[in-house]
């Protein structure tokens, strides 16, 4: 039996392999949107309104999504898409992918809102060179990018393990962990009420990066169960050193945010957080908690449930978009 | 050390002594924790300011913990507002009119009126009612509707004041004023967002709702529309407008021998237009068009707000409704063909409805008038996809409102369309835009208890008289109202008409331990609507005793002796003899207001007051209420007394709420309560329909009926609106979905997934298996009705 790394490009989809792949990918076309439906207009003078501390934070934050998403889309085309061998598997893959181009758009066009000075702009997509703490996280990513760079096909042991650690990297590190402490400051902000527009985007960032980030892991469960021998102490351990360095590359860059802190943010509280998300990651992957940090954020929980009332537009994207069936006048309801 | 010791004294110390107070009747509370929170959250550089609004976050950041806290945080915000009125002298509530008026925020008559009875009216101030607020309607007040100094920004008025403003603006004697405040301090009856904004101000403009007629068929009377609908919305107006009379596309254009390229190009302006209307505002315009079934543009409407295709062709601003004639229902259960018309071919369609719209729709089928034919069925399948991918295109039936409304008595007026929360539904013509003021009871407030506190039943004496108070006030707003444009005063001193609504039925159920779906239930909210149509007419019978009938009385189906309830000939009021005495003292005075009783949705209200929304089940039994200030956790309040009762309420059972989305499914509580709190993605979406229709023969306006279906398919909203329509609802309200995906959720831990998902069922189910144990979002029920909550509440 061909499993899922099995190098190759397998063609069938019928009988189907891995139906829990399609179906993530189809879910995600339910819930298309675009950068249009986003007002980002609410924003600017809340812009105005943030004391320099806190403008310093939403310029380094822009600064990182400039080039965030750009290095995940990179890693799924250069490294993802060529090994995980199962067509429906690909399907979602083009679907990230396409997602990811949207997120790249999104923080484009909100950079282009938020900075009108062009010079701002260039030097916003250059932080990825010049500012220390966004530079060492963009390192960070290409190392695990250049880890797998030259592998054409994965055929030994180590082949794999390799991949898996370059997968396990983008999904707990860059996506589960990069995003989520991005995605901390945005709602820390839209917890006070500030920049309802970036709030938005991010939310449908945030529910798009969920999704892909569950597709890796489901990924790693797959392999799991297909070559459970992959899965030793040594990849636990490695697993474990990888997090370790970006939890620290992602304090670094928090220091660098928060400064001496700001009101209801600061490093101390940001540490707790990320080491709370490392750990939900370890556990994600089977593995025990390495932090037992408790979550330091209330604001964080908003996130977890339903909206009750909102004053900020929303629009179709709480929709579905493909809708199924004909029409009939007695089916239950 | 301890967290407080760190604290930079003394605002710390004040802070600590403070919490200390507090928690001596709020034992729930820790002041420890609170403290905490402070000492991590603060700066090095804090100042007592500082510490307060970091208590005060903290303190709400708790109360999806424990519910105490959020009268805690609203102590600490009353406390706060205190200091700032009085740190500017202002101590008694004609200080506040007094200050005021000097920054030119006031209505010279009204501030002068304040000034005359300074003494009877400051005596009337009770601070200790404060304290009903919970801490999301007090920061809500604080945040939007206290006035503040122009440049500083500073708050002039404590909220008991601002209760009293509101009531003195709409009173024409202290005593009226002080009746009104101790109804609304106690949070039992609120006017809607633009009568809390303006009562008492420079425009006292207190109307919600405006239902501008179709424009003509003709280039000026399209622009004249702009503007109408330009100038309504600045004045935080929602609109509901029709579009129905202009030609489709393709239909010929005799000035310049073109073809015309139908309704699409002219919505597009209208959207640009009340997106700008916002900017700089206090919020942005909002506006709903409402387009008739048999106008050849239909497939085109449907797709307005599609985010997918043709961005000319899209208006992302604009709600969308559906005036559906019986016919096309007719046809949907006989799969039979459908014809389409270019209003300008057919220009009577538009004022006719029931048995003469049959014939007039038929005649014009038969002449061959029809620009195209669909199978009916094909159509309304559209309609239903545009409900469940956008929440919108309104389900409103035309001639169950032209039936059963008031105003269409013997003078030829026509209901159109409805408004823009779908509970409006008064006659417009071209030269009459129909206007509404509304109010609503909080149901939670009229509740009787036995000699152990435990609510036993309606307080309907006291609803009654909440219901006096509140028509009364309704119909003194109509003459002090300023109208942006001339079409809407000139409709309203005729009409009259109130929109006097409710909110907080889902906690009276809970609290009376009734299930939605149950029969108890049905009986009892037809009961209450009963009660209030009642009182509503008795008080509008007296009131036109007093002070006239309105204008247009003699025009009405009550001058003939029809009353609404009478449209629902199986209806079997509870109370037959006082619906008798009623009809003797309209026979004998007539009525001040052509209609009464509208259910609007009252979002924002309902936040102020602490109660459910309107007639609606909660989404959710943990859900996130939003403010300028920012985002506030709350739990149902129901349902956590109950928890507490049984030793379970503790972060397991919180985390799994939250894991599966609000709901109490998973926690294997006895049967009654896992009945008793299902969410409305839980209930039985007929029982919603049949609590609606058996309360619509006391409802004479209509009501914003939301429907839920979390993962829609074209065959159950089919069946379901058709059951709606089959029911007799005038109008139905937005289809509230749930997205495909969700964002993981963060504070919900979950143990290592080793095995797969496992597949079973159909795709779909399997899907929504994944979405679940993924873990439910925030995004998950956005409602997308924010303008709306403010402008119809």
């Amino acid at each position: 039996m061909t499993t899922l790394l099995d190098p190759g490009m397998d063609l069938t989809l019928r009988p189907m392999r891995y139906p829990e792949f399609y179906e993530r990918f189809r879910a995600a076309i339910r819930n298309t949107w675009t950068v249009e439906e986003v007002d980002l207009a609410s924003d600017v003078p809340d812009l105005a309104k943030l004391s320099p501390g806190e403008r310093h934070l939403v310029h380094r934050l822009v600064a990182f999504f400039a080039t965030g998403d750009s290095i995940v889309a990179n890693n799924l085309v250069l490294n993802l898409y060529q090994h995980v061998n199962a067509p429906e598997a690909r399907l979602y893959l083009s679907r990230q992918l396409f997602e990811e181009a949207v997120h790249v758009q999104f923080y484009l066009t909100l950079l282009d809102t938020y900075l009108p000075d062009h010079e701002e702009r260039a030097k916003a997509f250059a932080a990825v060179e010049h500012i220390p703490s966004i530079r060492d996280k963009a390192e960070f990513c290409f190392r695990w990018i250049d880890s797998i760079g030259s592998l054409d096909r994965l055929e030994t042991r180590a082949d794999r393990r390799a991949f898996l650690l370059n997968l396990i990297c983008f999904a707990a590190c860059v996506e589960g962990l990069f995003f989520y402490g991005a995605f901390a400051y945005v709602y820390w902000l839209r917890s006070r009420g500030l920049l309802p527009g970036l709030a938005t985007g991010t939310n449908w960032v945030f529910r798009d990066e969920s999704m892909h980030m569950e597709f890796a892991f489901s990924v790693v469960d797959t392999v799991r169960a297909e070559e459970p021998s992959l899965f030793d102490a040594e990849l636990a351990a490695q697993v474990r050193t990888m997090l370790d360095e970006a939890v620290a590359a992602e304090l670094a860059f928090a220091r660098d945010l928060c400064g001496d802190g700001l009101p209801g943010m600061n490093t101390a509280d940001m540490r707790r957080y990320l080491e709370y998300v490392a750990d939900a990651r370890l556990a994600r992957l089977g593995l025990p908690p390495a932090y037992g940090s408790a979550n330091p954020f209330p604001f964080m929980e908003l996130q977890d449930v339903q909206e009750l009332t909102n004053f900020f537009e929303r629009r179709v994207s709480a929709y579905q978009v493909a809708v199924e069936g004909t029409v009939a006048l007695d089916e239950a309801f | 050390m301890t967290a407080s010791s760190t604290l930079a004294p003394p605002a710390a110390d004040e802070l600590r002594d403070l919490l200390h107070r507090h928690h001596r009747d709020l034992p729930d509370t820790d002041p420890g924790r609170v403290l905490a929170l402070v000492e991590s959250g603060r700066t090095a550089r804090a100042d007592a300011a500082e510490l307060t609004e970091l208590a005060i976050s903290a303190a709400a950041g708790l109360i999806a913990e424990e519910p105490a806290y959020a009268k805690l945080a609203a102590r600490l915000l009353a406390a706060r507002l205190a200091d700032e009125t009085a740190g500017q002298g202002i101590l008694r509530f004609s200080d506040s009119v007094a200050a005021a008026y000097a920054e030119g925020l006031l209505d010279p008559d009204f501030a002068g009126f304040v000034a005359t009875h300074a003494d009877a009216l400051d005596g009337l101030v009770d601070h200790a009612a404060d304290d009903a607020f919970e801490y999301f309607g007090l920061r809500t007040v604080a945040d939007r509707y206290l006035l503040r100094q122009p440049t500083t920004r500073a708050v002039l008025e404590r909220p008991q004041h601002f209760w009293l403003r509101v009531a003195t603006g709409l009173s024409d004697t202290v005593a009226e004023a002080g009746a009104l405040y101790r109804l609304m301090s106690r949070l039992a009856y609120l006017p809607s967002s633009p009568t809390l904004f303006n009562a008492g101000a420079r425009h006292q403009q207190l109307s919600s709702c405006f239902l501008v007629d179709s424009p003509r068929d003709e280039l000026d009377s399209i622009y004249e529309r702009y503007t109408q609908i330009a100038r309504l919305s600045k004045f935080a107006g929602g609109i509901g407008v029709s579009w129905s009379r202009v030609r489709s596309r393709g239909s010929l254009i005799r000035g310049t021998n073109g073809r015309s390229n139908g309704i699409v190009p002219w919505l597009r302006t209208l959207d640009a237009s009340v997106a700008a209307v916002n900017q700089g505002g206090r919020r942005k315009g909002a506006a709903c068009v409402y387009l008739d079934t048999w106008h050849a543009d239909i497939e085109e409407f449907l797709e307005l707000k599609d985010n997918t295709g043709d961005e000319a062709r899209r208006t992302h601003n604009l709600n969308l409704a559906n005036w559906v004639p019986d016919e096309f229902m007719r046809r949907v259960e006989a799969d039979a063909q459908w014809s389409l018309f270019d209003p300008k071919e057919v220009p009577e369609l538009v004022d006719l409805w029931g048995d003469e719209f049959d014939a007039a729709y038929r005649a014009a089928e038969a002449a061959g008038k029809a620009v195209r034919t669909v199978p009916a069925r094909t159509l309304y399948g559209r309609m239903m996809r545009t409900l469940a991918q956008t929440g919108n295109g309104w389900m409103t039936f035309k001639d169950a409102a032209n039936r059963t409304c008031n105003q269409v008595g013997n003078g030829g007026g026509v209901v159109h369309h409805s408004n823009l929360c779908t509970e409006i539904l008064e006659v417009t013509s071209d030269d009459e835009t129909a206007v509404c003021t509304l109010g609503s009871i909080n149901l939670a407030a009229h509740l009787t208890r036995n000699v152990d506190g435990v609510p036993d039943g309606v307080d309907f004496a006291t609803l009654g008289s909440t219901v006096r108070l509140a028509v009364g006030a309704l119909d003194r707003a109509i003459d002090r109202n300023w109208f942006p444009t001339e079409e809407a005063a000139t409709a309203h001193r005729r009409w009259r008409p109130l929109g006097l609504g409710v909110m907080g039925l889902a906690d009276v159920f809970a609290a009376l331990r009734l299930p939605f779906d149950s029969p108890e239930a049905l009986a009892l909210s037809t009961r209450i609507a009963e009660e209030i149509a009642l009182a509503g007419y008795d008080a509008s019978a007296d009131l036109a005793a007093a002070k006239g009938a309105h204008p247009a009385y003699p025009l009405t189906r009550a001058a003939g002796g029809v009353l609404h309830p009478d449209h629902w000939p199986d209806a079997r009021p509870a109370r037959p003899d006082a619906w008798a005495a009623v009809r003797e003292k309209i026979a004998r005075h007539g009525l001040r207001n052509s209609l009464l009783v509208a259910i609007a949705p009252t979002a924002t209200i309902a936040s102020i007051a602490g109660c459910a929304e309107c007639v609606e089940p909660l989404v959710s039994n943990l859900f996130k209420r939003e403010t300028l200030s920012g985002e506030f956790l709350q739990v149902n309040r129901h349902l956590v007394a109950d928890l507490k009762r049984l030793g379970r309420w503790d972060a397991a059972t919180r985390e799994a709420i939250k894991r599966a989305d609000g709901s109490v499914r998973d926690l294997d509580l006895p049967a009654e309560l896992t009945a008793l709190h299902r969410t409305a993605w839980e209930l039985p979406q007929r029982a919603l329909i049949d609590l609606a229709a058996a309360r619509a023969p006391y409802v004479d306006q209509s009501q914003s009926l939301n429907l839920f279906q979390a993962n829609p398919t074209i065959g159950r909203l089919s069946s379901m609106y058709a059951y709606a329509w089959r029911a007799g609802l005038k109008t139905t309200y937005y289809l509230r979905s749930r997205p495909a995906t969700r964002i993981t959720q963060t504070t919900v831990r979950r143990g290592p997934l080793l095995t797969p998902p496992v597949e079973e069922g159909p795709p779909i189910n399997n899907l929504i298996a994944l979405g679940a144990s993924d873990a439910a979002d925030a995004v998950a029920c956005s409602l997308e009705n924010p303008e709306i909550c403010e402008a119809c509440q």
